[in-house]
């Protein structure tokens, strides 16, 4: 029976308060405020060098934070009486010991707590590792060191899972696999966090979205409500009277833009007005395409001004 | 290495828990066994320790072997002296494979990253720094007692050929063979805290094999250059030169009242348990430091 020694409740909320953390003169993390609840998947967004990892590594209490404080179920991860059993934590594929096989690093680290030998067996069941779990890790592909980063998350059957980056190097299999254990998790009333640099990954997994950007935090709101608060539909028209056009639907709420020559790019309007007033005025169209900005628009631009490396062909 | 394919999801999702973990929870013991399965789960360990007892038996019975003496016959001291310095001939080799060993203990989990594993299951730290520790400590006593007393019986054959006949169970003795495998494991100890401060294993076996060896034989030179009595005195209290008297032979019966420093000309020397006493303060004074930095710096 799948969780049924659990008793999921708000036990395992995550709570972060005022966090900061500056190494030297640097601000990774700069006072960031969000909770994350049982019961739902919630996705940390933001991109490379946002501080999703140093804030990630501070809930379970391997960086100390400057200011603030985070604490899981109430209580700060170095009070906790079973760690692993509370909180399940994919922090870095590479925080394995490459000399050790899978199945020795995945029981040293369920004796710490006395987790018996048959839940070893079956994380490396769950994880699809049996044919590997004999092999030093020092051979391993990322996506099997992921997978093994993964099992040992699981090893405690924990009520908080978090998982930074988690289908990093992963095949489209596993990429679904997690996804579903994401999920069940959150289903079986489970606290959920994964970071991502992908919104795509985001929304097909996540409940809510907490994006960070250079540290602080830029949107925690449900998927559904960021998309819409940042998309912005447009009407992408082709026509060889462009100028016509754009006079005649021309108004105060109106942005017209032009990439191409005889491509209007029109917000503010729908694509049957401009039909309308096309027609009225004699304007020959050629294209006429409602435009919705996509998952990956509508997180570029939330995190547009806080991308700390940008390359120049992005801008 | 492609025939990894994750089990199959079920309807509802992935298959989770079927064994019952009941109440578990972080323990001491719990982490003392997980070091101990990472000890033995590792190829360097195996091959360190497989390499002390090559070493401290090859080297005895290498000294046997080629021991001769002339004149008249030896007294009992003279006995239990050279079975001491036959059993404990390796120990001047293998302390440097327990100083690497030691260091690798925790440093080979900083270079790979598995310190942050280590740390997330136990978050206190301190408790497996100290697991770690006990671990090294029982295992290199074990591993290096078993080597030094197999040396010894395997030297009393080949010294009985030369009508040398050492009282081996005798206290005398059987201290400081027991004193051989205490330095070794207090020396790994020390090498363990100097990785822990350190955390790159280049820079703790410098370090540690930099106070063993070179430290030592610099202090000798100049000593020996300007002749003065405290530098000879200060590496007296160098952890090889104040534990080499952990496994030395002492002529006056080991198990006698402690007694205090002796003055010869001035000069520092000595005895078994003060050497000890001098190795354990190097290796509380380090611990303390380290266990320090283990506990307020990120992982």
């Amino acid at each position: 029976m799948p969780g049924d020694s659990h008793m999921p409740s708000l036990e395992y909320m995550i709570q972060i308060e005022g966090l900061t953390k500056r190494y030297g003169e640097k601000t990774a993390v700069d006072n960031v405020s969000f909770t994350v609840q049982p019961g739902r998947v919630t996705g940390f967004l933001g991109p490379n060098g946002a501080g999703k990892s140093t804030t990630m590594r501070m809930i379970v209490g391997l960086d100390r934070p400057t200011h603030g404080t985070v604490t899981v179920g109430g209580k700060r991860y170095t009070d906790l009486v079973a760690p692993l059993r509370e909180v399940g934590a994919l922090l870095d594929a590479k925080a394995i010991h490459t000399g050790r096989t899978a199945y020795n690093h995945l029981l040293a680290m369920a004796a710490t707590h006395g987790i018996p030998k048959a839940r070893v067996h079956e994380v490396i069941a769950m994880t699809g590792l049996e044919s590997v779990a004999g092999k030093r890790v020092g051979g391993f592909s990322l996506g099997m060191g992921q997978r093994l980063g993964i099992a040992a998350a699981l090893l405690g059957d924990p009520g908080t899972l978090i998982l930074d980056e988690p289908v990093n190097g992963l095949d489209p299999e596993g990429v679904v696999w997690v996804r579903k254990l994401a999920r069940h998790y959150a289903a079986e009333g489970r606290t959920v966090f994964l970071s991502s640099h992908l919104m795509s990954e985001m929304a097909q997994t996540a409940d809510h979205i907490v994006v960070l950007g250079r540290g602080r935090v830029l949107a925690d709101a449900p998927v559904a409500e960021i998309l819409n608060g940042a998309t912005h539909n447009s009407v992408r028209v082709r026509t060889p009277q462009a100028q016509l056009l754009a006079e005649r639907i021309a108004g105060p709420d109106i942005t017209i833009s032009s990439t191409e020559a005889g491509v209007l790019e029109i917000a503010g309007i729908t694509a049957v007005q401009i039909g309308e007033a096309a027609a009225a005025s004699g304007v020959v169209l050629h294209e006429l395409t409602p435009v919705s900005a996509s998952l990956e628009e509508a997180y570029l631009e939330l995190t547009h001004d806080d991308v700390e490396y940008r390359t120049e062909v992005s801008r | 290495m492609t025939a990894t394919t994750p089990a199959a999801p079920t309807a509802t999702g992935p298959t989770l828990n079927v064994t019952p973990l009941g109440d578990i929870r972080l323990r001491f013991s719990g982490i003392v066994r997980s070091e101990w399965i990472k000890l033995r789960s590792l190829r360097s360990t195996v091959w360190c320790y497989g390499l002390i007892v090559l070493l401290t038996i090859g080297f005895g019975a290498l000294l046997a072997l080629t021991f001769s003496h002339s004149g008249p016959s030896l007294t009992a001291d003279q006995n239990n002296a050279i079975m001491v310095q036959v059993a404990t001939l390796g120990v001047n080799f293998t302390q440097l494979i327990v100083a690497v060993l030691g260091a690798l203990v925790i440093t080979g989990e900083y270079s790979t990253g598995m310190i942050r594993s280590t740390f997330a299951a136990a978050p206190g730290r301190i408790g497996a720094y100290i697991g770690k520790a006990v671990v090294l400590a029982v295992s290199t006593f074990v591993i290096g007692l078993v080597s030094i007393v197999a040396t010894a019986l395997v030297a009393l054959p080949l010294l009985a050929g030369k009508s040398i006949h050492p009282a081996l169970f005798d206290w005398s003795v059987m201290l400081p063979l027991i004193g051989g495998a205490g330095y070794l494991t207090l020396i790994a100890l020390l090498a363990f805290t100097f990785g822990t401060m350190v955390r790159s294993s280049a820079g703790a076996i410098a370090s540690i094999l930099g106070l063993l060896l070179v430290v030592p034989t610099v202090l000798r030179i100049i000593s020996n250059l300007t002749q003065a009595a405290w530098i000879q005195n200060v590496a007296a209290f160098l952890p090889s030169e104040a534990g080499g008297k952990i496994f030395a032979y002492q002529d006056s019966v080991a198990g006698a009242p402690t007694q205090t420093v002796t003055h010869t000309a001035g000069l520092v020397d000595l005895t078994s348990w003060e050497g000890l006493a001098v190795l354990v303060g190097w290796v509380l004074v380090f611990g303390v430091l380290a266990a320090v930095l283990v506990k307020r710096r990120d992982a």
